[in-house]
């Protein structure tokens, strides 16, 4: 059974003028890191909202269309239960704490509280979850007074300490520097690992091509393409979607087009190394020539 | 048979600092003293009884038997220079303000000094110093309350006593909402200064500045509390059932409870005495 099936769902906001999602058709599958990727306003987030069903219990305005999470119609969901079921975490780092606990071990024992866990168990669990995301140094710190990266990562380690099998994680990454960047994307791999279903926004199309199964091309609210990473990232949609490929894939591209194809498109620089390796290999000064 | 209670076992790893905060964590919250870890709905009736003494015995001596009252009971909980500082400065703004109005409008008893509609006279002033103190004694306990009782224990005494959790949320997220928009208000200060508008020198100047800080400040607070509603509710704040506490208070001793009924005893007798007999 699907995790989340949406069939021509459409949703506009209360006082809208158009719809942020068109005939939206979707199967999610456990266990895949799904990657959600389109230009600004193009219903990522609204995606994300239908995903985790803040749509339509905290948003108001017209959803149509079908659409279920775990077998069960979104609107049949109680709010509170679809929290334990579905993780989501936002974009913005400021007001993702809860604003009401003196310490980072109390803001991300604040879920586990309300899940009615055990107080000997959420010791346990923040605990083992602080080493998990590397944040031990921040646990006696407020939470009100770190920066927008530290409160990013306690923010994911509320929703991991939570243990919910689906994450839906929106532009986790987007006020955050290059480094606090890449702990989040070992946090969102570690939970890809222990086998969580993760729908990710994202802008960074190398940490996608690297880390996301598969890919959905979103524009003007509509699913243009979904499909498996290494398809999308060829496929014309992403143009369509004024999305960039990585780099590598765009050179091998332009590669192909000049008649000298790589053996297979890469999608990373690790994978892109490794293709151009040879023909490094049989010309080592070539690039000094141009 | 009598049975030992366990402590669980240190998590291992952790340094001495975090073992102790875990242990702190697991046992009930105190602060080491004994008002202190008063509950805190015990606090605010022993506080609350002072005030109402206050208000029923007649003259200001008894209001000024409250007020430093207050004083000793703060320096007895380890809070008497914050609770001192708060608690003058209330006493020359408020207190100073309410005393002069009433001072040199009542006019009873002999003349001391006439200026045009101001009068100053001996039963003006007995008024004044009356009133004005018994208005410092009622905020006197409100003070002393706040000052000895951390909002964190009281929300969870309140929740022990049915309060919903969105409740004492709501309470708690206000008094960090103060702090937020203070910080947001000097960043946009900050802001609004790059840009050269004028920030600083006379009152005058000042409060033109204000303006164009205000809709910035609120409009950010009004959009961040829909994505804090949201974040609140991805932490599973809208279960349904109810919710487990990881901090505890103490169990309260019989010796709280005899407390409390005294004080409750005493203020009962000194408003009857007053108003019933």
């Amino acid at each position: 059974m699907s995790l989340v099936s949406l069939h021509d769902v459409g949703f506009t906001y209360a006082y809208a003028d158009r719809p942020a999602l068109r005939e939206v058709t979707l199967e999610i599958e456990p266990g895949l890191l799904y990657g959600v990727v389109g230009a600004n306003g193009s219903g990522k987030s609204t995606l994300c909202s239908v995903l985790r069903g803040v749509i339509p219990h905290f948003h108001p305005g017209e959803l149509t269309g079908a659409a279920s999470i775990h077998g069960t119609d979104l609107l049949d969901w109680d709010p509170g239960e679809l929290s334990r079921s579905v993780g989501y975490v936002f974009q913005n780092p400021f007001t993702q704490i809860s604003g009401i606990k003196e310490t980072v071990f109390e803001e991300i024992a604040l879920g586990l509280e309300n899940l009615r866990t055990d107080p000997a168990e959420i010791v346990e669990r923040v605990l083992e979850v602080i080493d998990r995301v590397g944040i031990r140094h921040l646990m006696t710190k407020n939470p009100n007074e770190l920066s927008g990266g530290q409160r990013q990562l306690v923010a994911f380690a509320a929703i991991v300490a939570m243990d919910a099998d689906f994450v839906v994680i929106d532009e986790p990454t987007s006020q955050l520097d290059p480094e606090t960047s890449e702990k989040v994307f070992s946090i969102i791999a570690g939970l890809k690992e222990r086998g969580t279903s993760i729908v990710l926004v994202e802008h960074k199309i190398d940490l996608m091509a690297e880390y996301a199964d598969r890919l959905i091309v979103m524009s003007r609210g509509r699913v243009l393409e979904e499909g498996p990473t290494r398809e999308v990232l060829v496929s014309p949609s992403l143009d369509e979607a004024e999305v960039l490929r990585p780099e590598v894939t765009d050179l091998a591209l332009a590669l192909e087009r000049r008649g000298d194809p790589l053996p297979r498109v890469p999608i990373t620089r690790a994978e892109a190394r490794e293709l151009l390796a040879p023909r490094l290999e049989e010309a080592p000064d070539a690039h000094r020539t141009h | 048979m009598t049975t030992t209670p366990t402590t669980p076992a240190a998590p291992a790893g952790l340094t001495p600092e975090e073992q102790a905060f875990v242990a702190r964590l697991r046992a009930p919250i105190t602060s080491g003293n004994w008002l202190r870890d008063l509950n805190p709905i015990n606090t605010f009736v022993l506080v609350a009884c002072l005030a109402v003494v206050a208000f029923a015995l007649p003259g200001f001596v008894p209001s000024l038997a409250v007020c430093l009252a207050y004083v000793v009971l703060a320096a007895l909980a380890g809070v008497g220079r914050r609770f001192a500082s708060t608690f003058a400065k209330l006493f020359l703004v408020v207190g100073g303000i309410l005393f002069a109005l009433r001072a040199v409008f009542l006019d009873a008893g002999e003349r001391l000094l006439v200026l045009g509609p101001f009068t100053v006279s001996t039963g003006g002033l007995l008024q004044a110093l009356e009133f004005s103190l018994l208005v410092m004694a009622l905020c006197g306990a409100l003070t002393l309350f706040f000052t000895m009782t951390p909002m964190k224990n009281l929300m969870l005494a309140l929740e022990a006593r049915g309060v919903r959790p969105t409740v004492t949320y709501v309470i708690l997220a206000s008094f960090q909402a103060i702090t937020d928009l203070g910080k947001s208000s000097t960043t946009v200060m900050n802001a609004q200064r790059s840009r050269g508008i004028e920030t600083e020198g006379s009152l005058l100047t000042r409060l033109r500045s204000f303006g164009p800080i205000l809709a910035p400040v609120f409009l950010t607070a009004m959009n961040q509390t829909e994505e804090r509603a949201l974040s609140l509710d991805a932490r599973a704040f809208s279960y349904s059932k109810k919710h487990t506490q990881l901090s505890t208070l103490r169990a309260v001793p019989a010796g709280e409870v005899a407390l409390v009924a005294l004080a409750v005893a005493l203020a009962t007798a000194a408003v009857i005495g007053r108003f019933v007999l």
